[in-house]
């Protein structure tokens, strides 16, 4: 019979209500487990294909010496496409006044196999993506080579003996990022013309690059058949490790959308819990029935067992359905600005949700309904006899560690996991003592106030314990509802203080000293803000406290502190989007042998406040002292610098200057100018690049916006479960003190009292819970700055107090508009 | 037959231990019918729970158509109770989410029996509500209710069928055709019926009649 039983049961219950919020919790857990995890799943393989923009391909090969034809033969063997390039530096000739040292980059057709090689027809011309490398015999220059050279499309240069037509203008390379500081300008041809440069002789400074492209498995194999077979001088490329521009912001919206999906899991559990307990509760009596007719505690087991298994079964299958649209949903708003290949989710999501739905169906909906089991058939009796308590403390236990390993499964963070633990933890313990003492206290003020007050808060003192429990699973959907809004806020805040309109969106390099006035003075003709001049000197750091320190290649592990080299800058005051974290900053007099450190730089060279450094610039070795450690907004468009001097110390060595300043798209003609007055200058347009990271990020808003809202739903779920939870009792009490002559006003305005206090005290618990979890979360895994969010402690208790308030109060309507009769019968 | 030796129940509260039965002994001849009366409080539903095995005396012994209950688990005396006992309650705990011939099936399922569904028909029509089976128990009037849960109680066979205040929650009226219909499926099916009233005219239709008074029973 059992089976049968199970599904009427089943059914017929769906109408009762306690099973559709039951599988709805269920069907939420799962769809938003499923959803996110799918999202990010795709997200992340899209990641690996933007970082192959990078690379301009999956893998590259890199060599001093030609390769071998065989690897170029296994790679197409296996299905993968390969495109060759030779870099080198050489001279490229327009006439005898005019040559200039140039860094070539010399690609075969397919160039590149991910990404784009964007160049156009004049210098600062309209950009274009399409086409595919020069032709033989021609060359694109970078824009500024056109004045250095002093050529025009259409005019012949000489690289080696070879001549060779200009034909365009490289604009952005995709693997260009080792360029920016390299030998000179690029000029790119096609790797046939090499030959008849004669300009690659044995000796000669060459890097061979394979590239290799196609599906990632082939690439790994292909990448594991020629590992073995590297020499020295030879190395693979691969995309791993290597970081893409909109990288962080991805990585962060990718943390936020795990937090939401941690937090869906956490509240599905306790909507499920909630909803079990009630259906356990109003099962009480059928079970006795059921006993009384025979029923073995095993057989009732099985019944509800089966049932939830059922249950179980449709929210699994329902809640994949729902999170593959999720996730359908979210590629959709992000559309094109994914990059090429979003990839495949797999099944691990599936598996995440089945899993979420056995971990949610047997530790919190189970043992409420395990526990129907040992009801009395004595009930059928007399109304007095029920199950003690339906809950044990080891059941609260296991279903506790049960959602904090399947939060950590899934975010993969303890940090994300601990952070919202400790929140629920403060609510919690807070809530208990709370609800104690101001439960007592509400007593009391209540003897003295007016009898709807004190029918109200007698009521809430009767009840103490549930209310408590009540409380605080009210204060901790609050708490995760208001804890995402906050985290939602200020990352989306956070990114667009990032990229302010009036970002600078170029970049000048190898501005000599004497040009300083020359450029200041053709920005101010021409009406461009330009940033501060940095000057820059490329030097390196050999030792730290006369120890000295391994080379790169030496150690190459992690974490062993080795040299370093980097582009050395001084400055009088602390370079604008800098934190101290370390030390103090000196006077602009200051002569000192000093120097302050960026934080990752000094972990890498393993230098700390007070060390003294031995550094050289050209031939020059001096020693200098950390006076402090800085923090630096790597996405503020601005000069960034691993290690900055005093002007006194740094003035005396040579070097170029540089800045960065912002152009309208109207404005652009006027880099045509400036690389004819200074033709030495190296400019980097980055204003392509922050559009398209712009656009990322406005989108990467709205999905946020998106899972925001699906977890505020959850979290109305549970608020909605919880006021249900204790519907029957405050009905019944309605429904007497109508009997005994109350009118509804009273009766409502008594309700209202009750349900206004609970939410106004959950919130200010939940108030209390989210500033710890957005401390730790914020400066623990987002690294944010923290500061209190006082607009918590009113929005908090106000809210609270509103929706608790008014979903009670709607929930118990029927007081008023059902008979007392009736409703007594009913309850 | 029911058999009662000594039976005692002793419950604990706040001023000490409380007996609600003292050494209570009776025995019923199968096929008879008692009733038992009292004052509220004067431990009629307890010794009712105590006798269908619903619940464990303090002292003492029950037997059950030559059964003991003295060692059975809870599950034993259920199964016991799906064998041979009936029930009848005042407030006719059907379930509401099945129907009046669902209702009726039920126990016989629980049971194992083949063609629940024919027999459960069977007596739904012989209680009247032959048109009335695929009605849920919210649609039915309580004279309906109580007369599913006869049909219910008897479509087991039972050997012995216990019913709690039958006619407490009915109008006179009805409350006499419940009477008449419980007394003559009884009288046909031969079951002990062992009946907790407050009706003297219910309590007067009875072979035996036995009035509970502070825990201690005599027969009238």
């Amino acid at each position: 019979m059992t089976s049968r039983l199970s599904w009427k049961l089943l059914s017929r219950e769906w109408r009762s209500g306690e099973l559709s919020i039951l599988l709805l919790a269920l069907v939420m857990a799962v769809s938003v487990v499923v959803g996110v995890s799918s999202f990010v799943s795709r997200l992340q393989s899209a990641l690996l294909s933007e970082s192959a923009r990078f690379l301009a391909a999956d893998m590259v090969v890199v060599s001093r010496t030609p390769f071998s034809d065989e690897w170029v033969r296994e790679a197409e063997a296996q299905g993968l496409a390969t495109s060759l390039g030779v870099g080198f530096p050489s001279m490229a000739v327009a006439d005898i006044d005019h040559m200039a040292l140039v860094s070539i980059k010399a690609v075969s057709d397919g160039y590149p196999l991910r990404g784009d090689l964007r160049w156009s027809r004049e210098p600062y011309g309209d950009v274009l993506a399409e086409g595919s490398v020069p032709a033989v015999g021609e060359v694109w220059l970078a824009p500024r080579l056109f004045a250095l050279l002093d050529v025009a499309l259409g005019d012949r240069i000489l690289v080696g003996e070879a001549g060779l037509l200009v034909t365009g203008a490289v604009r952005a390379e995709p693997d260009a990022t080792t360029a920016v500081f390299g030998f000179g300008p690029r000029l790119l041809m096609n790797v046939e013309d090499i030959p008849a440069t004669g300009v690659i002789q044995p000796g000669s400074r060459v890097e061979y690059r394979l590239l290799v492209g196609g599906d990632r498995e082939a690439v790994s194999s292909f990448t594991e058949w020629v590992e073995p077979l590297l020499e020295q001088g030879q190395r693979v490329d691969s995309i791993d490790g290597s970081q893409p521009r909109i990288g962080d912001t991805l990585d962060r919206a990718k943390g936020f959308l795990l937090l939401a999906g941690s937090l869906a899991v956490v509240l599905a559990s306790a909507a499920i819990t909630l909803a079990s307990r009630r259906f356990g509760e109003r099962h009480t009596q059928y079970v006795a029935i059921l006993k009384s007719l025979g029923a073995r505690s095993w057989e009732i087991s099985r019944l509800y067992g089966l049932s939830l298994a059922v249950l179980g079964a449709i929210g699994t299958i329902l809640g994949c359905v729902v999170g593959w649209a999720i996730q359908a949903g979210f590629i959709t708003l992000l559309g094109d600005l994914l990059p090429v290949r979003p990839g495949h989710a797999g099944w691990t999501p599936v598996y995440i949700g089945v899993v979420t739905a056995a971990v949610c169906m047997l530790f919190f909906a189970w043992p409420p309904l395990r526990r129907l089991g040992l009801a009395s058939p004595l009930s059928v009796l007399r109304t007095d006899v029920g199950i003690a308590e339906s809950q044990r403390p080891q059941d609260y236990l296991l279903g506790g560690l049960s959602i904090v390993g399947l939060m950590w499964w899934y975010n993969g963070s303890a940090a994300v996991t601990m952070a919202v633990v400790a929140g629920l933890l403060v609510v919690m313990v807070l809530g208990f003592l709370a609800a104690r003492g101001l439960l007592y206290g509400g007593r009391r003020v209540g003897g003295f106030a007016g009898s709807i007050w004190r029918v109200a808060l007698s009521g809430l003192q009767r009840r103490g314990h549930a209310n408590a429990l009540q409380m605080v699973i009210f204060a901790m959907a609050i708490m995760l509802m208001l804890l995402l809004s906050i985290v939602r806020s200020s990352l989306v805040v956070q990114w667009q203080a990032q990229l302010p309109a009036d970002a600078p969106n170029h970049f000048l390099l190898n501005l000599a000293p004497d040009e300083k006035l020359v450029l200041e003075d053709f920005f101010e003709e021409q009406g461009v803000t330009v940033e501060a001049l940095y000057p820059m000197t490329r030097g390196r750091v050999l030792s730290v406290n006369a120890e000295e320190l391994p080379k790169s290649g030496e150690f190459e592990w992690e974490g062993i502190p080795r040299q370093r080299e980097a582009n050395f800058t001084w400055s009088d005051s602390l370079p604008e989007g800098n934190l101290l974290i370390e030390g103090e900053w000196w006077d602009a007099d200051d002569a000192r042998a000093s120097l302050s450190l960026e934080e990752s730089f000094a972990q890498d060279v393993g230098a700390g406040l007070g060390d003294r450094l031995t550094l050289r610039i050209g031939a020059e070795e001096f020693e200098a002292e950390v006076r402090s450690i800085r923090r630096v907004d790597w996405q503020s468009m601005r000069p960034n610098f691993y290690v900055v001097f005093p002007r006194q110390v740094l003035e005396q060595y040579p070097g170029m200057y540089m800045t960065s300043f912002r152009l309208l798209p109207d404005q652009k003609p006027v880099l045509n100018q400036l690389v004819s007055v200074l033709p030495t200058v190296t400019v980097i347009e980055l204003d392509l690049v922050l559009r398209e990271m712009r656009t990322v990020i406005d989108q990467v808003a709205g999905a946020l916006e998106l899972v925001l809202s699906v977890i505020l739903a959850s979290g109305a779920l549970v608020l909605i479960s919880g006021v249900r939870s204790s519907l029957d009792a405050r009905l019944r009490e309605s429904a007497l003190m109508r009997a005994l002559g109350a009118r509804a006003r009273v009766v409502l305005g008594t309700l209202w009292i009750e349900f206004l206090v609970l939410g106004a005290m959950a919130g200010t618990l939940a108030a209390a819970g989210t500033e710890v979890a957005a401390w730790a979360l914020q400066t623990q895994v987002f690294d944010m700055t923290w500061s209190p969010t006082i607009a918590l402690w009113w929005v908090g208790p106000v809210t609270g107090a509103l929706i608790i308030g008014a979903l009670g109060v709607w929930s118990c309507r029927r007081v008023v508009n059902t008979t007392p009769v009736a409703l007594l019968r009913e309850v | 037959m029911i058999k009662v030796s000594q039976l005692l129940k002793t419950v604990s509260t706040a001023d000490g231990n409380l007996d609600i039965l003292c050494g209570i002994d009776l025995e019923i001849e199968p096929g008879a019918s008692a009733a038992i009366v009292g004052a509220s409080g004067s431990g009629k539903s307890t010794l009712l729970g105590l006798l269908a095995g619903m619940d464990v005396p303090s002292g003492g012994e029950i037997w059950l158509d030559g059964e003991s209950l003295k060692n059975l688990d809870e599950d034993q005396r259920a199964r016991l109770r799906a064998e041979k006992v009936g029930f009848v309650f005042q407030s006719f705990q059907l379930l509401p989410a099945l129907t009046a011939l669902e209702n009726v099936m039920l126990p016989l399922e629980l049971a194992g029996v083949n063609d629940a569904d024919k027999i459960a028909k069977k007596y739904l029509v012989e209680v009247g509500l032959g048109e009335r089976l695929s009605h849920y128990p919210t649609t039915l009037s309580g004279g309906e209710q109580q007369r599913v849960a006869i049909a219910r109680a008897f479509a087991r066979q039972p050997r012995i069928l216990f019913a709690d205040e039958p006619t407490g929650n009915l109008d006179t009226r009805t409350g006499e055709l419940i009477i008449e219909l419980l007394f003559d499926l009884n009288d046909r099916a031969h079951t002990t019926l062992v009946l907790v009233t407050h009706d003297e005219r219910l309590a007067a239709r009875c072979d035996r009649c036995f009035a509970m008074t502070a825990g201690e029973i005599v027969e009238r």
